[in-house]
């Protein structure tokens, strides 16, 4: 369905701005708030030299705006600073992290959907029966279970006592080394897939599963809780109740009618709960140790590296803010009553 | 919401046993948590100053429920305690979430024009973060310790409430008895404070005390991640991360204390449920979908 062009321009514009705010924000965290800002940008235990290089860097002898308009340019130039623990420029570790974890997020939410729409579509057929009840159980459970901890017992259970699952990494190093596996987009499932490697495409689908199946639980309660809500509406109108009427099958007026209505509210979640999900992978590539850009931070964070922290958290905002400004561009196409 | 609608509520959750769940465990936790200091079989292990060499990694026992730490600690006895400070920190950032938040929503609902515009701009740019976020940023910044995760975590919080008090203030200032109230001539702080405030008060207090598990999860989150209180507060999150280093031997360690967060979110988050059922399922739905809960 066709989207006005005015509409995406204006959202693109209300991107600017927000990317802007987002950089206020951090600039306000990470300079006006910290008595000494150069304390957090020198590393663990600096020396003056380290101190005085680093006041240098961030022009602290400067008054505010000209700080402000260094950390802007900064910005758009990316130069966002070196990371103490890696040695390299924080903006280059990010590029290498991001596709592992821009991965396993598509994976947990494509395991969100397939469990989660079905069961919300089950719950809103029977409700208020014990199926119901015990999807609603489950599904806000998602919600309420702290990730990290989930991580920390199914790697333990599955992985070290049972055998089933591999508990670490993206794939057996021996794997790679024996096929000669080559990475092209980072993106390790699409690449062995497209050059028809399946030895390692089997190997890294193995080490998929723990990780985003935590991930997932998040996303997973939000789908099965919409489709559950919209489903148990959609039934009830006028229009599925003549079709119903009418005698067509309820199974062609569930798939055909109810669901594809409960399609537009259900991305939308989706895309709020991407933010959750990606905050979420900071702890699970914690436990799993999965190389991507929530490791990174995590380990930025365990050992005080403060430009790597301050570059994951404006990337995450932004990956967030472009999101969700897709969703929003897909959900009036899907759905043409919403307007800006 | 008067007193009708919480009757009304009240009855909704009697009926329904999952929401009876919830209620019952929201209940079990403030009294755990208010008492906890009291209550506790072994109070210096909770409180974390003593080591006992000879009872490090003992499993769950009838003397020991949830077994001993690396420092021979009952984590019985610390989990409970734990309920006390996830206590204060879920009371204390939804507190000063809404110590902000609603004053903000206010004015800028009542004033709107310019100043309105540009104090729900800045709850925006807010609100372009991801939860847990800007809280992660700002405890990179400030440090490790129970009063800098409150703050952390309430200064990403606040948008939310601010947003929602926003919109009650906007349906409630067109009301005849507010424009009777201007007639008159009560000052707009009058008006705001004693005539809107109330009324919109209601709806964001709800919100907000049902928010309490998130802010107990989320303040977990920030203790995995090396970011939130300081050992050895038994806060439980930071009891779960505790027992990472000595999982493959001591697997109730973390196995407790997440147990813990998660029944007691659980709680919360099946309490939100059910007033969500009970209230307008459609304009939850709009506000769901519009980001605005």
């Amino acid at each position: 369905m066709p989207v006005s062009k005015e509409y995406i321009i204006k959202r693109l514009l209300l991107l600017v701005l927000v990317v802007f705010g987002v950089l206020i924000i951090t600039f306000v965290i990470t300079r006006i708030i910290p008595a000494h800002p150069e304390l957090l940008w020198a590393g663990s235990h600096p020396t003056e030299e380290q101190l005085e290089k680093a006041r240098r860097q961030l022009h602290l002898d400067k008054p505010i705006y000209v700080q402000l308009y260094y950390y802007l340019t900064d910005f758009i130039k990316g130069n966002w600073g070196v990371s103490w623990r890696t040695k390299h420029p924080v903006l280059k570790d990010i590029a290498t992290a991001l596709p592992a974890t821009l991965e396993l997020v598509i994976v947990a939410f494509i395991m969100a959907i397939i469990i989660g729409v079905p069961l919300g579509a089950l719950a809103a057929l029977k409700r208020e029966t014990w199926v119901d009840h015990v999807v609603r159980v489950v599904s806000v459970l998602g919600a309420s279970v702290p990730v990290f901890w989930l991580a920390l017992i199914l790697q333990l259970v599955l992985s070290s006592w049972l055998g089933l699952l591999p508990g670490a990494k993206r794939v057996d190093e021996y794997v790679v080394i024996e096929t000669g596996f080559k990475p092209i987009t980072g993106f390790i499932l699409f690449d062995s897939l497209i050059q028809g490697n399946f030895a390692v495409f089997t190997n890294a689908l193995k080490h998929i599963i723990l990780p985003a199946f935590v991930l997932s639980m998040y996303p997973f309660g939000l789908s099965a809780r919409m489709t559950r809500a919209v489903m148990s509406e959609v039934l009830n109108e006028q229009h599925t109740r003549s079709a119903l009427a009418w005698g067509l099958p309820k199974r062609v007026v569930i798939y055909k009618y109810a669901l594809k209505n409960a399609l537009a509210p259900v991305i939308a979640s989706l895309g709020l709960s991407f933010g959750y999900t990606i905050i979420g992978a900071f702890m699970v590539e914690l436990v799993f140790v999965w190389p991507g850009l929530g490791l990174y931070a995590a380990m930025a964070l365990l050992s005080y590296d403060y430009p790597a922290v301050i570059g994951c958290v404006i990337v995450v905002a932004l990956i967030y803010t472009v999101i969700n400004m897709i969703v929003d561009i897909v959900h009036s196409m899907i759905d043409p009553r919403v307007k800006l | 919401m008067a007193l009708e609608d919480f009757k009304i509520i009240l009855s909704l959750i009697k009926q329904n046993p999952v929401s009876l769940t919830g209620l019952v465990i929201v209940a079990g936790f403030i009294v755990v948590g208010v008492l906890a200091p009291y209550i506790l079989p072994y109070p210096e292990d909770a409180w974390g100053e003593v080591y006992h060499l000879e009872k490090r990694f003992l499993p769950p026992s009838l003397e020991h429920p949830f077994g001993t730490d690396d420092m021979g600690r009952d984590v019985f006895s610390r989990v409970l305690l734990g309920a006390r400070f996830s206590l204060i920190i879920a009371v204390g950032v939804v507190g000063l979430a809404l110590l902000i938040g609603v004053p903000m929503g206010l004015i800028a609902g009542y004033l709107g024009g310019r100043v309105g515009t540009i104090l729900m701009r800045i709850t925006d740019m807010f609100l372009a973060f991801p939860p847990l976020l800007l809280a992660i940023a700002l405890a990179a910044t400030l440090g490790r310790g129970l009063v800098n995760t409150i703050i952390a975590l309430a200064i990403s919080w606040w948008p939310w409430y601010a947003r929602l008090v926003y919109v009650q203030v906007n349906s409630i200032k067109s009301l005849p008895y507010v424009d009777a109230a201007k007639i008159i001539g009560l000052s707009p702080l009058a008006i705001m404070f004693k005539h809107v405030l109330p009324n919109a008060l209601t709806p964001v207090t709800v919100q907000a005390a049902l928010d309490m598990g998130s802010a107990i999860l989320e303040a977990a989150g920030l203790s995995f991640l090396g970011v939130g209180v300081k050992p050895p507060t038994p806060e439980w999150g930071l009891l779960v991360t505790e027992g990472w280093s000595s999982i493959n031997v001591a697997w109730w360690i973390s196995l407790f204390p997440g147990l813990a967060i998660l029944v007691t979110v659980l709680g919360f988050n099946l309490l939100a449920d059910a007033l969500r059922e009970a209230s307008d399922p459609r304009l939850r739905r709009i506000l769901l979908i519009s980001g605005r809960v």
